[in-house]
């Protein structure tokens, strides 16, 4: 039993954080409306497919690295795409070839955030020019070929991605790899995201508030400032170790697993959510504005909190009987 | 990281699992007095007997010099069997005298009480505040003065949780006339039978009289009593709280666990006002899971605490987060069965084996405040983990 980072997982959180602050630092979002993927930055360096197989040029890594990796990147709201591709390489996991081409970035792959139901429209974050689109629900990941000129883009929020809705025509489908592994997996990584969003923000306002001066005295001075950054380093905690302590459960395979990584999910949503609506009211008039990080902060935790869905769905298991009897 | 417990861990749990099945005493605590303090006497003498007592304290001192993490099944196995709680009249001499006594105090001190400590034979209290030094701690002006080989005390103490069962006090005086804040300050071991101490319960909103206001009248006590230097009774206190705030609260955070699913069995049959099933209520069954993830993450915290103590040996300010954790997802899981009881909460004779929820509910404020308030582990978080430029 032991729940900190180890010397190799230390090594591999390092080296996502250095990599990620030097080639997508957070600022780079003000130069451009849509972020560049870049794809190919990543694949180079192998972080693409750190839990693919090696068969397919991956590094077989488990979940936990997956998770490291996934951290620093919503540190610095790391392209989605990065995302996507993950989980697109995830679907095509039993077509080597086509799996070993998503991981090295050559061919890209959007977000299927409303999957094809009937004639229902549907509806993906990420590039429309795409070859592939995936799908992942707790039953597989299904990778589709993506027709994009029959969709319609919509402003997103979040203006780092694009956001496009159009008929479950465009797709066509590809592959599936059934069970929940992949599922599994991207709430992890949507976790992981979430938590560095949430101590990014954290991170900025301490910054600030060693600063800022009001009344002859810095912000981080006044307990107005000080408690509720407090109370964000309370979220942190507890978002951080309930994650932690999921993906280890799940790479080791626990029953419980699934209920481990409802409630990580719930907590990293909670500590994105509010740390980052904390971030700005603490930074006064400045936190408002285009210019600063903030905001970028915000706009990204709300995509996260939606891409899997709505979190109603993650009491079941969190509420069920006995939930707890695996714990132990 | 991994979340494998070794042979040896294993071998523990299932035969602390199977001693407590057949050893939990057939009655119930009593709800208050010099009876439910026999009660967590006896208790604490049967586990010091079976071999139970002081899984993680040295073994010259009576411990089972076990790790931390075998520590932490022992009270897993305790909230699952629903054994007797250790947050009783025994908690300050276990969780914080006898840690002090083994880092500060003299192989004279610990030779006596540790093993005193152990076996139950001696129950402690704690007299740190005063009516005008609760969060500023250091205000406090109960004083002393040598004479020859002895301590001469006076003035008052306040709160002073099950004072009228102790055996000992952890006294914390001012030793150096005149002098200020933490310089001057000494720990001492204080025989509660020595004359000259008188008592006077507090009646709290829960309806009990477990805390109390002591008085100290030229109360004599060695100087071979003192813990630490005289005059550096700051640092032992400091010594004292970092056990109260670090690990000392590590058995109540797996109750609590214990307590959220009861909660959720309750939902799951309890029904509301209109006849619906608490549980399909939307607003219940939203603060019901995100409660019973913070209780999971409340145990994913502890395993990443006594892994960071294993690397570091020291658990840092993070024990005001658990603390913050702890407190609020309580509080939190009270008011929420509270609106699911509707009137059955109501019912309250002040008696906690019957009305738990309601009992529960009334002292959650006991831990938001006692141990340090909410405000002062803000304070400590804000200073120590974040290092904002300081407030005070
Ligand atoms: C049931 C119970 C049992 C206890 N048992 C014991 C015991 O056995 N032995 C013992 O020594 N003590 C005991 N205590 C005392 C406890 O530690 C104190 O009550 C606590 O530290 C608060 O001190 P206070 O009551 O004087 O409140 P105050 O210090 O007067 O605080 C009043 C309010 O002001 C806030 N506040 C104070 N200072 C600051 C600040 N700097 N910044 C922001 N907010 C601030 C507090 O959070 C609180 O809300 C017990 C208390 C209770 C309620």
């Amino acid at each position: 039993m032991y729940l900190a980072l180890d010397a190799d997982e230390r090594e591999i959180a390092d080296a996502a954080a250095d990599f990620l602050a030097n080639e997508f630092p957070l600022q780079r979002l003000h130069a451009s409306a849509r972020d560049p993927e870049r794809l190919a930055a990543f694949a180079e360096l192998g972080w693409l497919g750190l839990a693919a197989p090696e068969a397919a040029g991956g590094s077989a890594l488990g979940v936990v690295e997956e998770m490291l990796f996934f951290a620093a990147l919503g540190y610095q709201c790391g392209p989605l795409a990065v995302f996507t591709q993950v989980l697109a390489a995830a679907a095509a996991q039993e077509n080597i070839e086509l799996c070993a081409g998503l991981c090295a970035g050559q061919v890209g792959s959007a977000l299927l955030v409303t999957p094809p139901n009937g004639d229902a429209p549907v509806r993906l974050v990420g590039d429309a020019a795409a070859p592939y689109a995936v799908a992942v629900d707790a039953a597989g990941a299904t990778l589709y070929a993506l027709q994009g000129e029959y969709l319609h883009e919509q402003p997103c929020l979040d203006q780092s991605v694009g956001m496009y809705t159009g008929p479950a025509q465009c797709l066509q489908l590809v592959q599936h790899s059934a069970g929940e592994g992949a599922w599994r997996r991207a709430q992890v990584a949507v976790s992981a995201m979430s938590m560095g969003i949430a101590e990014r923000a954290l991170a900025m306002i301490v910054e600030y508030a060693r600063e800022r001066e009001t009344f002859g005295r810095k912000i981080g001075a006044y307990q107005a400032v000080r408690h509720p950054c407090a109370d964000m380093a309370v979220r942190n905690e507890a978002a951080r170790s309930q994650l932690y302590y999921a993906a280890t459960a799940l790479h080791e395979g626990h029953a419980d697993a699934a209920m481990q990584v409802d409630a990580a999910q719930l907590l990293a949503a909670r500590a994105a959510r509010m740390n980052t609506d904390a971030n700005i009211q603490l930074h006064g008039g400045i936190g408002v504005t285009d210019e600063h990080d903030a905001h970028l902060l915000l706009k990204r935790a709300n995509l996260l909190e939606r891409l899997l869905g709505a979190g109603r769905s993650l009491r079941a298991s969190l509420l069920a009987p006995e939930a707890g009897e695996e714990a132990h | 990281m991994d979340l494998v417990f070794s042979e040896a861990d294993l071998d523990f749990r299932a035969r602390a699992r199977s001693w407590l099945r057949d050893n939990i005493p057939a009655t119930a605590r009593p709800a208050h007095g010099a009876a439910a303090a026999q009660f967590d006497r006896d208790w604490q003498r049967r586990l010091y007997e079976h071999g139970w007592a002081g899984v993680n304290w040295p073994q010259e001192f009576g411990g089972l010099g076990l790790p931390e993490v075998q520590q932490v099944i022992w009270y897993e196995e305790c909230a699952r069997a629903g054994a007797p709680n250790y947050i009783n009249t025994t908690y300050v001499a276990l969780m914080h005298a006898g840690p002090t006594l083994i880092a500060c105090g003299t192989e004279a001190q610990k030779a006596f009480h540790l093993p005193r400590i152990l076996s139950g034979e001696s129950l402690w209290c704690q007299g740190f505040s005063e009516p005008n030094a609760g969060s500023d701690l250091a205000s406090l002006k109960t004083s002393a003065v040598v004479d020859g080989d002895h301590l001469v005390v006076n003035g008052s103490k306040t709160w002073t949780t099950d004072g009228q069962h102790a055996d000992f006090q952890e006294l914390l005086i001012r030793t150096e006339p005149g002098s200020q804040r933490h310089r001057g300050l000494t720990w001492v071991i204080c025989d509660m039978t020595t004359p000259g101490i008188s008592m006077t319960p507090i009646r709290t909103m829960l309806g009990d009289e477990h805390v109390n206001t002591t008085f100290y009248d030229d109360v004599r006590i060695p100087l071979a009593n003192v813990v630490g230097e005289m005059g550096s009774g700051w640092k032992t206190a400091m010594s004292t709280l970092s056990f109260e705030r670090g690990t000392g609260f590590i058995g109540d955070q797996l109750a609590l666990y214990e307590r959220v699913n009861q909660a959720i069995e309750l939902a799951r049959r309890t029904r509301l006002e209109d006849g619906s099933l608490a549980i399909e209520d939307s607003a219940i069954a939203s603060r019901l899971a995100l409660i019973k993830a913070d209780t999971l993450a409340i145990r994913a915290m502890t395993f990443a605490q006594i892994s960071e103590l294993q690397r570091s040996g020291n658990p840092g300010p993070k024990g005001s987060v658990m603390k913050l954790l702890v407190t609020g997802t309580s509080k939190a899981l009270s008011h929420l069965v509270a609106e699911i009881l509707g009137w059955e909460f109501m019912a309250f004779n002040g008696d906690r084996a019957e009305h738990p929820w309601t009992y529960e509910y009334l002292w959650s404020w006991v831990y938001t405040i006692a141990g340090g308030t909410s405000e002062i582990q803000r304070e400590i978080i804000a200073d120590q983990l974040l290092e904002l430029p300081r407030a005070r």
